[in-house]
């Protein structure tokens, strides 16, 4: 405003300087022009106080004017911070970048300076937000998308971003962070929507990430926004809360499978060995019957070898040895029917009743 | 005297510089300004910086020289193939001619609901003439590209350029989204059920194999086991037959005595004997010979 320009008439201000100055240093905010008659008024009347004074008061009023010219001149200092950097602009035009660190602008109404911060990772939430108590809210209108296969894909993401170049990002667009966010928002659909589902919600996700982020780059570039496109981190990238447990369901037919199988391979351990062992069983029974036999038989033959060769000796008689000792065994102790065949003795059997005989035996 | 002069200086120094002010004004570098004589352009400023008007004769307006965002509302748009879109899009515009943009438009409000409106009709204009397939998962670029031409040529007499439309969401209309739904749950409960299944299949095969496996060892080792026992019995016949074959009568006498002893041992046998048998010989007469 071109009120600071009347620097003759702020003498009249007693001890205004630096006091009165202060807003008018700030920029471009708040500049409504003070009651122009409460100035004119005042004027009037210190120049009406002061000039009756005569020459020591002239005196004065210069001082007061250079004093006022010096503080007007001093409020073109100001500071940027690290992390931010200067914008000097002339009459509204961008005319300087500065660095971090202590700078020099032509005073207000001349010269105005902008510090954007231009270190900042600043992000923009898509598809959900983070309530006042931190947890994550899944807005449905942004977050459910369609994919390449006609599914719908549930997918919240954040896009990081700054400023690449503070002119750009100050003055070419209007509501930047709005529009990162339709731009990020467009461009996540369009690359979804040539995505599977099954891709989008599994290892696709990285790819879906760096792809979202160059394509979004694109638009700032095309908008010249000054922005960088630091990262897109995907939050979340699932099925619709509607069909999750159909999902869910999968992958639990997937442990399912795992489990049957793991069972049968149990199974299969389990029986297998005893198998083994049962035919080890058999053999060793097989190769012990066979030793058993031959033992025996070797046994039995040897025996027969020393009974023969002792026969040989003295053949009948050992014959009728073995016959009646043999034969006084079988018969000792046992039930005993003599039956004369002579004289008539063929004519008793048929009458020998073998079952009065089982029955005497019974009692 | 001097003090009546002092006043009228006061006076004219105010009067000078508040005429001098309101000669100046100041465009930043987001505005573009158009000066205006009694209601008609005298200048274009587009360039910031500081500038000059004949004061009280000229006023200026200041217009925007930014990017400008426009959105659509959400509207439902049918594609060639008769299926419903829900679509909705934004554009980015610049006023490159504020003169044709005031005059046209007259504020941003006004312009914005126009854009708007040609945004709408020309975005159902060219999505009504593809098939859904192509806008879901099309060449989006390809489509937002013609619409953006298409809205360029109608705006472009009224100062304004497009710098790009881009279709934000393209959904199915709620009803679609529920048989969309419908559909991947089924598609998932198949799949879940044909994991199943294999899972299955694999855990039976796995058990056949075992239960095949196993019974192919057992009867491996019957089949060794009846050979090592079928050698065993002809060892034994062997070693009997080398042993029994020096004097086969003395064997048959011999294995016979041995029979009865074994094949009579029962006490409960009752016998049925002949006095003439060999054994009685002596019953009768002790004078029986040894030979008969």
């Amino acid at each position: 405003m071109p009120w600071s320009n009347q620097g003759g008439n702020d003498g009249g201000w007693q001890g205004g300087g630096g006091g009165n100055r202060g807003p008018w240093g700030q920029g471009p905010s708040g500049q409504q022009p003070p009651n122009l008659e409460d100035i004119i008024r005042k004027g009037q009347e210190r120049l009406k106080d002061s000039l009756p004074g005569g020459g020591g008061g002239k005196l004065g009023f210069f001082i007061i004017l250079m004093i006022a010219v010096v503080v007007w001149l001093a409020s073109g200092f100001y500071k940027v911070e690290t992390n931010e950097q200067g914008v000097v602009l002339r009459f509204g035009k961008e005319v300087a970048t500065t660095q971090p660190g202590l700078n020099y602008h032509l005073p207000y109404p001349i010269e105005t300076v902008l510090t954007p911060d231009v270190t900042k990772l600043n992000s923009v939430e898509v598809g959900y937000r983070i309530n006042r108590s931190g947890s994550t809210v899944s807005v449905v209108a942004e977050s459910l998308m369609l994919t390449g296969d006609e599914n719908i894909v549930d997918i919240g993401f954040t896009v990081f971003w700054k400023i690449k170049n503070a002119g750009d990002f100050l003055f070419n667009v209007s509501n930047q962070t709005q529009t990162i966010k339709a731009a990020a928002e467009s461009a996540m659909r369009e690359v979804v929507g040539h995505t599977q589902l099954q891709s989008a919600i599994t290892e696709g996700r990285l790819k879906i990430q760096t792809e979202v982020a160059a394509r979004l780059q694109e638009v700032m570039d095309l908008y010249e926004i000054g922005v960088e496109v630091v990262q897109i981190q995907m939050k979340n990238s699932d099925p619709p809360s509607q069909v999750i447990d159909a999902f869910r369901d999968v992958q639990a037919a997937e442990a399912d499978k795992e489990r049957a199988q793991n069972e049968a391979l149990a199974y299969a351990n389990d029986i297998i060995p005893r198998a083994r062992g049962e035919a080890t069983k058999i053999r060793q029974e097989a190769i012990g019957y066979k030793q058993q036999v031959v033992a025996e038989a070797q046994g039995e033959a040897a025996r027969f070898i020393s009974i023969y060769d002792e026969y040989a000796k003295a053949p009948y008689v050992t014959r009728q040895r073995i016959y009646l000792e043999t034969l006084q065994e079988v018969f000792q102790g046992k039930k005993k029917i003599i039956i004369d065949n002579q004289g008539g003795g063929q004519g008793v059997v048929p009458y020998l009743s073998l079952n009065e005989l089982q029955k005497g035996r019974a009692k | 005297m001097a003090k009546s002069f002092s006043t009228v200086l006061a006076i004219l120094v105010i009067a000078i510089g508040f005429t001098a002010a309101s000669a100046m004004f100041t465009v930043n570098e987001t505005e573009q300004a158009l000066v205006m004589q009694f209601g008609k352009e005298k200048t274009v400023i587009q360039e910031p910086g500081l500038n000059f008007k004949v004061p009280f004769v000229q006023n200026v307006i200041f217009v925007d020289k930014r990017i400008i965002a426009v959105s659509t509302k959400r509207e439902e748009v049918v594609t060639r193939d008769q299926k419903r879109l829900m679509v909705d899009s934004f554009a980015r515009f610049r006023i490159t001619n504020p003169l044709l943009y005031f005059q046209s438009f007259g504020n941003i409000n006004v312009a914005l609901s126009r854009i708007e409106t040609i945004l709408n009709s020309q975005l159902r204009q060219v999505l009504g003439r593809e098939i859904l397939t192509e806008i879901v998962s099309g060449e989006r670029a390809r489509l937002m590209d013609s619409i953006k031409d298409q809205v360029n040529t109608k705006t472009a007499s009224r100062g304004i350029e497009i710098v790009d439309v881009r279709i934000v969401r393209a959904d199915l209309p709620e009803a679609n989204s529920q048989k969309v739904f419908d559909r991947m749950r089924s598609q998932r409960e198949q799949e879940a059920k044909e994991i199943r299944a294999t899972g299955a299949e694999a855990a039976q095969r796995i058990q056949a194999n075992a239960n095949r496996e196993r019974t192919v060892l057992l009867a491996e080792a019957k089949k060794d086991g009846e050979i090592t026992r079928g050698t065993g019995d002809a060892e034994k016949n062997r070693v009997f037959a080398d042993a029994f074959g020096k004097d086969p009568d003395f064997f048959s006498f011999y294995r016979s005595m041995q029979a009865y002893k074994e094949s009579m041992s029962n006490d409960d046998t009752t016998m049925v004997l002949s006095p003439d048998s060999e054994f009685f010989r002596f019953f009768d007469s002790q004078n029986q010979k040894t030979t008969k």
